[in-house]
């Protein structure tokens, strides 16, 4: 069985052949969806969607921080809220009082089991950044050689950009990401597989993007010609919706060229006609009216307000009248996590996990934009993911 | 044949971006306080491989009555093998770290003294 690894140790200088052998693996790729027998041997390339890492020490140590990460997530973050709440009442602060974000912080920050809940966490999230990183740039020629061997082919098309004037606001380390989603060849192979412990695992058989197409609303008169997933990463929801709507035109586009990169690689390897461009949001380059859904997954929470206000007017234009606008992301409506250790988490996840827009999307006012845009805005359903927000709208079909 | 070692020009996809300063962060009041839990959690990490390994090598000297390498690396675990070794993970990491979550508000300094009867 020929995968990812073994077509790596051909060599670089035999681009052609490996590009023969990868239009030979489009279908063996989706044979491979199918999960293997399990308790049966098979080579460490692929398991159903997954292109396992390279070595069982490094499955094994992210395993275990997701492991470890899970545990900070619940026991010990319980331990510091239940610190947080007797240090208020130590000082006769109701636990509901309606405290800044900074008072907050000031209060509480220096508790050795609040302390400790920050620092576990990032050590954690540090740590395994860093094990990918060292793997992918430590045999960098390996993994470079794949994605050039894969960057001309198809069924889809790769358009890069690496030299276009990005505006700075995508140039941040989100997550903590070495590089960020632009400034890293591997960024889309760290986000991959560092992902996992974000979706507690997952990840790897692109569940929750499977699940969230699968429950995508559709215009209408029932036409699904063109999709759009605007800043599609990695192309998980893409290449499922692509699965979903076989006969659509289906592109994803993102800032990120090493992510729209590794986007094709693995779009090439399934066989998926699915095209990615490294573009931006704002200007995603397409005719007026062009797509039937235009939509995004939890990614609007990593962009400033101007550039959210942008992409919405750009959905608008992009949108056919009687279109879908969906963009998925974190709930907008309900209770605040107004918690002293809260407050004082949502400030970590900012400050220092590098989550930079994610304060001002929650006030930049999304669902007035979309609906100033002229949609039609809908904030009941469906629900694409259990726990997400449901904001979606409708561009009238006389727009 | 200078030029037969050159690397091959690679395409790029990357591009200028803009450096966090996570790295620099200290929240144990010292900097090595601060890098020891991290060397602790990647302890665990590493004993936790170590153990993964052992799990796949007892499984196959069992059932196939040998193991190589490439037999260790190419193991795709059974749905309960997986399910199983998860939940030891899990156990592991709760029992290793979880003194960590205890209420240290009533820590007594070291030169308190105190009267036995």
């Amino acid at each position: 069985m020929m995968d990812r690894r073994t077509l790596v140790g051909v060599g670089a200088a035999v681009t052609s052949a490996l590009g023969a052998l990868f239009t030979g693996r489009a279908a063996h790729a989706k044979a491979a969806d199918k999960v293997k027998p399990a308790g049966t041997l098979a080579p460490r390339g692929r398991f159903g969607r997954l292109e396992r890492l390279a070595s069982l020490d490094l499955e094994s140590r992210q395993d275990f921080l997701m492991s470890f990460r899970a545990w900070v997530n619940t026991e010990l973050s319980r331990a510091a809220n239940a610190r947080a709440d007797a240090i208020l009442n130590e000082k006769g602060i109701p636990k509901d009082a309606n405290l800044t974000q900074q008072e907050a912080i000031a209060l509480i920050q220096d508790d050795p089991i609040v302390s400790l809940s920050t620092r576990t966490w990032l050590s954690a999230q540090q740590l395994m950044w860093n094990g990918l990183k060292e793997e992918f740039e430590g045999n960098a020629d390996k993994y470079l050689s794949e994605m050039e061997a894969a960057d001309k082919m198809g069924p889809g098309t790769l358009e890069l950009n690496p030299n276009k004037a990005w505006p700075d606001y995508v140039k941040h380390e989100i997550h903590i990401q070495p590089g960020g989603y632009v400034g890293n060849e591997f960024a889309g192979h760290m986000y991959h597989y560092g992902t996992n412990a974000f979706y507690t695992g997952r990840n790897f058989q692109d569940e929750l993007h499977v699940g969230a197409a699968a429950r995508m609303p559709i215009p209408k008169d029932g036409k699904v010609r063109r999709i759009l997933d605007v800043g599609c990463g990695i192309g998980q929801l893409a290449m499922a919706l692509k699965e979903r709507f076989p006969d659509a035109e289906v592109w994803g586009i993102d800032v990120g060229g090493p992510m729209v990169r590794y986007a094709h690689l693995r779009a090439v390897e399934r066989g998926l006609d699915v095209n990615f461009a490294q573009r931006l949001g704002e200007e995603t380059g397409f005719p007026d009216g062009y797509f039937d859904i235009v939509t995004s997954y939890i990614m609007h929470h990593e962009v400033n307000p101007s550039g959210t206000a942008a992409m919405v007017k750009e959905a608008w234009r992009i949108t056919r009248p009687g279109g879908v606008y969906y963009p998925l992301d974190f709930k907008l409506t309900g209770a605040p996590r107004r918690t002293a250790y809260g407050l004082y988490r949502s400030w970590m996840d900012h400050r220092w996990n590098n989550e930079v827009w994610t304060l001002k999307f929650r006030t930049n006012g999304l669902p007035d934009m979309i609906r100033q845009a002229g949609f039609e805005l809908n904030e009941k359903e469906p629900e694409l993911l259990r726990g997400f927000g449901v904001l979606n709208a409708t561009k009238p079909a006389t727009a | 044949m200078a030029d037969d070692k050159k690397a091959p020009a690679r395409t790029k996809a990357a591009s200028d971006y803009i450096k966090g300063d996570t790295d620099s962060a200290v929240f144990l009041g010292n900097p090595h306080i601060d890098n020891l839990m991290t060397i602790v959690i990647a302890m665990g990490a590493e004993i936790w491989a170590d153990r993964q390994r052992m799990r796949i090598i007892e499984h196959l000297l069992s059932t196939k009555g040998k193991v190589t390498t490439e037999m260790i690396e190419q193991y795709v675990p059974t749905e309960e093998q997986k399910a199983a070794w998860a939940a030891e993970r899990d156990a592991m990491a709760k029992r290793v770290y979880s003194v960590m979550a205890r209420d240290t508000s009533g820590a007594r300094p070291f030169a308190e003294p105190r009267e036995f009867n």
